[in-house]
């Protein structure tokens, strides 16, 4: 009898676990993450698939990821991608077309804003991914200092103009200089016009786009001929070195987005151009000093324009439950869900939702940001190229290499590598 | 007189034959886990394997050896590696001894004084590197603000150059230092007391002790203990990755991060093989040469 009881008891189990589907996914540890994995039961209710999210830092993820992505069946169902490895993934055949299942399934994906279609969704013609959040870059600024009608009077006196939400690159610098201070008279400053972040690498390719473009500068022509040694981009690498010497932290040229964020938020700073998605932090009062005397705008001249897309790799043990999961996620309502959270939106309608509006009323401002972004240079080696120019950019911020020398090798490098991807000739 | 056997071999034969035995599964695992791995490295050392086009059907020869020799950086790399090597192993062995020392002579609370001193060997080195970036922030850290009550200026720990080189040392010192002074404590525990009695009974002197009786005893657990911690040394990887990237500039760019950037960012992992392969050899090299001079004390 009890034999028996056993027996029924395993099989009931084997058949259990038959019809209960799991489906892994990789993602980053970011506020993004944490509102879906908020989001995750509804899910697992209405479809009876069980979602197992591994959420990691940044820096561990590629490396992670390319293992799995080569293996003939790795260990993720889903994946997201952040827009610098998109050349690579497909370039090397590592990412599932999604345009037969939005066929099949009457997916609507012009809800999309077409710049983050472009940057995390299709690639020559192709749907890869399904934009999944964005972290255009912006100037994020406190409101408070502009309103004070002191600051006002001042700043109009030094400058003859009037001190107002910066518009343009000019009004913007003259404000950065004019707040920079030494509050207590120590002979040392220590309010920053803006705060740099400066670490070689990822965090000062991202920050000194935004001065590229500021300056009209862009990384290569519609030809893919590389634009780094022209005289916006030596013009944006001095207005960076500036900074680093005369307007920001000393040893913010050892910053990462996370250490010049904190300047900013124990109130230490006027301005600091960033991720947008950092902005929620900055309303936090339990992360800020400053929450409620913060806003964000673009970032004059333009911002760079970033994403992470969900992707399914030909690796995935499990398509077809990951296809279930993303049409999920990136359902009218789950997506308007995540906005109210804090989420930043790729779906164009969001942004102007009237209920995401009343819980979150910048979201606007966030559309016009992205709206006015300009595309970082994506190509198989994208990541190389960030570390590559991450290191000349650095010698530049530094002052261990004059700018214009260190632009001459920034250009060469992103030459040689665009050779080597076959974008342009030798 | 040796005792034949019904198998015609000696009874210290069989032992040996009975002890190989016994250690094949052991051996195999290792060749399994430490040769294959090897080989596999210098296989793909000369062949032009990305991640991108990961087969074999390429054979490049030495190639990937030259390209990797002929880039921009490489000799600043090697460069701060060497530095890095040198400064951190020997203050951490004079440290290092200096501790083992005092621990050695000290008879209450030494338990409690191990437990402190091997508190930074227990946290994970990427711990480390987070913790220290916090301290040393620039502007918010607490050791900015602890020199700065009494007086002294801000220093940028890890934006200067110079400065953030000799940051990264003194964290891997904090960190592994104990290490170093937990081997020579043990060594020094080993030591026969007999000669320093006699050395006593001739009028010697502490510091005469140390430098004829202490120091030649124990010249093979340091040589033993600097070995270990070089090689440790020159593979050092997470508290670069974690506080500095390398930067600023090419100040804190260790060769272990260099070639994981040329597998992981590059995507070339022929090329960081072959780089791989080199600093193979350098370890090596050392590690032979330290070997041999150990067994020469013997």
């Amino acid at each position: 009898m009890r034999l028996l009881l056993s027996v029924l008891a395993a099989l009931a189990l084997a058949v259990g676990a038959a019809q209960a589907q799991t489906i892994r996914i990789l993602m980053e540890t970011v506020p993004d993450t944490r509102y879906i994995q908020e989001l995750l039961p509804q899910f697992e209710e209405e479809t009876g698939i069980d979602v197992e999210i591994e959420a990691i830092s940044y820096i561990d993820m590629h490396s992670k990821l390319v293992p799995q992505l080569i293996a003939p069946e790795g260990s993720y169902d889903l994946i997201v991608v952040d827009f610098y490895w998109v050349g690579e993934f497909t370039k090397a055949g590592w990412l599932m077309p999604l345009d037969d299942l939005v066929e099949r399934d009457g997916v609507d994906v012009d809800v999309y804003v077409p710049k983050l279609m472009d940057l995390v969704g299709r690639v020559d013609g192709v749907l890869y991914m399904l934009p999944f959040y964005n972290y255009s870059m912006a100037l994020i600024y406190r409101q408070d200092l502009i309103d004070d009608a002191d600051e006002q009077a001042a700043f109009q006196e030094a400058y003859g103009m009037e001190l107002r939400v910066p518009q343009t690159w000019d009004e913007y610098w003259k404000q950065v200089e004019f707040f920079t201070r030494d509050t207590d008279g120590d002979g040392n400053r220590d309010f920053y016009g803006t705060v740099i972040q400066g670490q070689r690498g990822d965090c000062i390719s991202m920050q000194w786009a935004n001065y590229l473009y500021s300056q009209g500068g862009l990384y290569h022509d519609e030809n893919w001929n590389p634009l780094l040694d022209t005289p916006e981009a030596i013009r944006a690498m001095e207005y960076y070195r500036e900074a680093v010497e005369n307007y920001s932290p000393a040893g913010s040229e050892a910053y990462c987005f996370d250490e010049a964020f904190n300047v900013m938020a124990q109130g230490r700073a006027y301005s600091f151009v960033t991720f947008n998605i950092l902005y929620a932090g900055f309303e936090d009062p339990e992360s800020s000093e400053v929450a409620g005397k913060v806003g964000i705008t673009p970032n004059p001249g333009g911002g760079l324009n970033g994403g992470w897309g969900w992707a399914i790799p030909n690796s995935s043990p499990n398509k077809e439950a990951a296809w279930t999961f993303m049409k999920w996620a990136e359902s009218a309502a789950v997506a308007k869900e995540r906005a109210m959270l804090g989420g930043a939106p790729t779906q164009a309608q969001i942004f102007t939702d009237p209920d995401v509006m009343a819980a979150r009323p910048y979201y606007p401002i966030l559309g016009e940001i992205l709206a006015g972004t300009k595309d970082f240079p994506v190509f198989t080696y994208t990541t190389e190229f960030v570390e590559q120019v991450g290191l000349e950019l650095n010698l530049a911020a530094t002052g261990e290499k004059p700018v214009a020398e260190a632009m001459a090798a920034a250009q060469e490098k992103l030459h040689a590598l665009l050779v080597k991807d076959g974008k342009i000739e030798e | 007189m040796s005792v034949a056997t019904a198998g015609g071999l000696t009874l210290a034969g069989r032992d040996r034959r009975f002890g190989l035995l016994l250690t094949a599964p052991g051996l195999l695992a290792l060749i399994l886990v430490i040769t294959f791995p090897l080989f596999f490295t210098l296989f793909t050392s000369v062949h032009d394997y990305t991640l991108l086009t990961p087969n074999y059907d390429t054979f490049v020869g030495l190639e990937n050896y030259q390209e990797a020799l002929d880039e921009e950086y490489l000799p600043d790399s090697l460069w701060v590696t060497t530095k890095f090597v040198l400064a951190s192993v020997v203050i951490e062995f004079i440290i290092g001894f200096a501790v083992a020392l005092s621990l050695h002579a000290t008879r209450r609370f030494q338990s409690i004084y191990y437990l402190i001193l091997l508190a930074p060997l227990l946290i994970n080195p990427v711990v480390v590197g987070l913790l220290w970036r916090m301290l040393l922030h620039s502007e918010l850290g607490i050791v900015n603000y602890a020199i700065g009550l009494v007086g002294i200026s801000p220093v940028s720990w890890l934006g200067d150059a110079d400065v953030a080189f000799w940051t990264v040392v003194l964290t891997d010192i904090w960190h592994q230092v104990s290490f170093m002074a937990i081997l020579l404590v043990a060594g020094l525990a080993a030591l026969p007391r007999e000669p320093y009695e006699a050395a006593r009974m001739d009028g010697a002197s502490t510091i005469s002790c140390f430098i004829h009786i202490t120091l030649p005893l124990m010249r093979p657990v340091i040589a033993v203990a600097i070995l270990l911690r070089l090689i440790f040394a020159i593979k050092t990887f997470d508290i670069v990755f974690i506080m500095t990237k390398g930067g600023p500039g090419t100040a804190t760019d260790l060769i272990s991060y260099y070639i994981y950037r040329a597998a992981f960012f590059g995507l070339d992992i022929g090329r960081a093989s072959a780089m791989a392969a080199g600093l193979l050899v350098i370890i090596l090299a050392l590690t032979v040469y330290l070997y041999r001079y150990m067994n020469s004390l013997k």
